[in-house]
């Protein structure tokens, strides 16, 4: 027996040797892959995002059109789902090799900007390569932090209640601008009387969405370097949350776990959730019913405490080409044609000109075009929540430990202390 | 086992590696012999430069590294500052990480012996002599060799989620308790599951020992009137028991490492990298949202020596308590 257990660990030991091994050529490989110039000139650039297979297609079009305009450039892409590309970018970015140019979002500046990953486009702004005219509503300056460009948006959104329409006809509620807490929480429960379906998704752990909340009472979720409300506030907020899924206005968080990565609305789940507004774009190909946007509920029949968000482009300080990489975001951001094939795929286009270039013809495009024209008119867009270095933790934390509590893991108090112990490791390092 | 035991004699008589294996006929000096046996010795480390090569490269060199950044604050991006035991410190009083090591212990205690006993079954009811015996024993190996794979945790999800064959079936029974998968209390009985069906290798390893066990001793058995359960309990218990505490150690290993079925049963790209409410958060999950979601290797290494030291201590009781179960015949010990 002993002679077996030898031989056993041995041939274990072994195969994972070989393995590993074989782990490390693909790493190799990786690595080497970043090669960027030949000798006629013609360069190569990396570019990488995150979404889904629609999105992809989208974009390989516009790349295909942008190596036509540019022959000496090529694009070479990768793309994985939100969480997924995180962790690549992390790791690349960390050892060395981040793609040259990538997606971004508001709550990565900072991080990435602290881990000295951006490269400051401002130079290639006055290089002439990149143009930061043209813009709507004060996208240019969304990218800004400390004075430096770290990326420039390449389409505006903004957080709605994306609804299932034929639950809230059947229901009969048609949510309009202004509408209070009370009167939602007072939808929700006809929705769950009428049509025997929870209102709402589970919005108590939506970041987004509580800190609009907040800002609806003169706080937000983030101050430049730390968390702006109390534990009394997401107590408050939390109590509330705990009563909505035990009398069932707010899904089954069970059930929610389990259709992942789909969404409780296009699952049949729930009437609405609180999300950004071209996630109806998504829905609509996940689900069988037609989804619409209702207005954010508020506290004073007024305030929503809204603002745009924004995908942006950024690229890497590692990248050996500036200027191709400058190049590239102005032909994406910029070119009419563009905006033809993306759609409103990552929001309302951020310039005048993509924004005039794309008219949606059908339903659902026309829906967020409405949906971001009525908060410009009613007036409730307001500056963005600053977003400090770690800031993405506290997000997932949130959401986490929301779940933790609507399935019943933890009490109120309980998840109120582990969100604030979470956040202030985060925030701190 | 009967065995080892026989053939240990044989084996002290092997050439010893000093010795010429195909030496000349004539009586060879000892200096010579010396330069021979070098250069043997040579080859071999040649033959297996590669293998060493990649051990201490990607094996050995990293675990120095990682013991190393274990006492550092390491963000991948700056470099690693020396801490102390700050990390350990810190890792104690998270209570994220006292539940993993919970979950991972809840695993381990129930899967291990569960995994062992079917193994031991069906390997039992394998041993005897049947038509079509190749076949069972292939059938029943089978899944161990996609077990571990991705394909079979997806389909793992599948099967125990909401209103599919697992909820169905328990549904026929009276019991409304829901999908598994989506459950913070049940989710880890679906990955006991996924780890009890892959007893192959275990079963295997029973089978060669059960083979091993001298007939005579059953004859005797029944000849004094004992009965079937009576020469389990006093005869193929005790024969086997060197293979049961070698199955008992590499599983209990095993069980202690247990990630990507964990990982993706509990929702991978989901969000929530370990189930609902961290339900199949096991520590080796929680090793990598913190080392790669919270870019902290430095805590990450802390917690990965941390395990090593915890299944290195598992394995020393292992081995201290086998002198009181373990039998070894015939040789003394």
């Amino acid at each position: 027996m002993q002679q077996n257990g030898h031989v056993d660990r041995r041939t274990v030991l072994k195969a994972a040797g070989a393995s590993l091994a074989v782990a490390g050529l693909g790493a190799t490989a990786t690595a080497c892959g970043g090669g960027t110039g030949s000798g006629d000139g013609t360069v190569t650039i990396r570019y990488s995002w995150w979404g889904a297979d629609d999105r992809a297609q989208r974009i390989n079009k516009t790349i295909a059109l942008f190596e036509k305009k540019y022959p000496k450039i090529k694009v070479k892409t990768d793309f994985q789902p939100y969480t997924d590309f995180w962790k690549k970018f992390n790791t690349q970015a960390s050892g060395g090799n981040p793609p040259d140019v990538f997606q971004n979002a508001i709550g990565f500046l900072r991080k990435y900007d602290a881990k000295n990953v951006l490269l400051d486009l401002s130079e290639q702004v006055e290089a002439g390569n990149l143009s930061m005219d043209g813009f709507r509503a004060g996208l240019d300056k969304f990218g800004e932090i400390d004075g430096k460009l770290l990326g420039v948006p390449v389409g505006s959104n903004s957080m709605a209640l994306v609804i299932d329409k034929h639950v809230y006809t059947r229901a009969g509620i048609s949510p309009e601008q202004g509408w209070t807490w009370d009167d939602f929480y007072a939808a929700m429960e006809r929705i769950r009387d009428k049509t025997g379906r929870a209102g709402d998704s589970g919005m108590y752990g939506v970041m987004y969405l509580y800190d609009l909340y907040l800002r609806q009472n003169g706080k937000a979720f983030f101050t430049e370097d730390g968390l702006g409300f109390t534990e009394a506030d997401l107590t408050e907020w939390w109590t509330k949350a705990e009563k909505g899924v035990r009398s069932g206005i707010f899904a089954d968080p069970k059930k929610v776990a389990q259709i992942k990565p789909k969404s409780a609305v296009s699952a049949e789940l729930a009437g609405s959730e609180f999300t950004w507004d071209n996630f109806t774009v998504r829905y609509t190909s996940e689900g069988k019913s037609e989804y619409g946007l209702a207005p954010i509920p508020t506290t004073d029949g007024k305030k929503t405490g809204q603002y745009l968000g924004s995908l942006m482009l950024s690229a890497s300080k590692r990248t050996q080409h500036p200027k191709e990489v400058a190049q590239f975001i102005d032909f994406m951001v910029h070119d009419p044609e563009v905006a033809k094939i993306m759609g409103y795929d990552r929001g309302v286009p951020a310039t005048q000109a993509q924004y005039d270039a794309f008219t949606p013809t059908d339903e659902v495009n026309k829906a967020i075009a409405a949906y971001e024209e009525s908060l410009v008119k009613a007036g409730v867009l307001e500056t963005i929540t600053p977003h400090p270095n770690g800031a993405d933790i506290c997000e997932a934390a949130f959401l986490r430990i929301g779940e933790e509590l609507g399935l019943g893991k933890r009490s109120v108090s309980d998840a109120v202390k582990q969100f604030f112990t979470e956040s202030k490791t985060a925030l701190s390092s | 086992m009967g065995s080892a035991v026989t053939h240990a004699p044989a084996r002290e008589g092997l050439p010893r590696d000093s010795e010429p294996r195909h030496g000349p006929v004539k009586s060879p000096r000892p200096a010579d012999l010396k330069r021979r046996g070098r250069r043997e010795n040579l080859a071999g480390y040649l033959f297996m430069s590669p293998w060493i090569a990649g051990f201490l490269l990607l094996t050995a060199g990293p675990m120095v590294a990682s013991l190393y950044f274990a006492f550092t604050d390491y963000n991948l991006f700056d470099a690693p500052k020396w801490i102390g035991l700050d990390n350990f410190s810190e890792m104690f009083g998270d209570p994220r990480w006292r539940h993993s090591v919970r979950v991972t212990l809840w695993y381990v205690v129930v899967g291990t012996p569960i995994k062992l006993l079917a193994a031991l079954g069906v390997a039992l009811l394998l041993a005897q002599k049947r038509r079509g015996q190749a076949f069972y024993r292939a059938a029943f190996y089978a899944p161990s060799l996609i077990g571990a794979s991705v394909s079979i945790a997806i389909v793992w999800k599948a099967i125990f989620s909401d209103d599919a064959v697992v909820d169905r079936t328990q549904q026929l029974f009276g019991i409304h308790a829901g999908g598994w998968t989506g459950d913070p209390d049940l989710i880890i009985y679906s990955l006991v599951a996924l780890t009890v069906w892959q007893f192959g290798a275990p079963m295997v390893i029973f089978l060669a020992g059960l083979k091993q066990v001298p007939r005579e001793l059953y004859e005797a058995a029944n000849v004094d009137g004992a009965g079937k359960l009576r020469q389990f309990w006093n005869i193929t218990l005790p024969m086997i028991s060197p293979v049961l505490f070698f199955n008992v150690l590499l599983e209990t290993i095993h069980s202690f490492q247990i990630f990507s079925s964990a990982y993706i049963v509990g929702g991978g790209a989901g969000g929530n990298a370990c189930g609902p409410a961290d339900g199949s958060m096991v520590y080796t999950c929680y090793l990598y949202v913190q080392g790669f979601e919270n870019s902290r290797m430095g805590l990450a290494s802390a917690m990965a020596w941390m395990l090593l030291v915890a299944v290195a201590l598992v394995t020393a009781v292992l081995f201290w308590s086998q002198k009181r179960w373990v039998h070894y015949e015939e040789d003394g010990r």
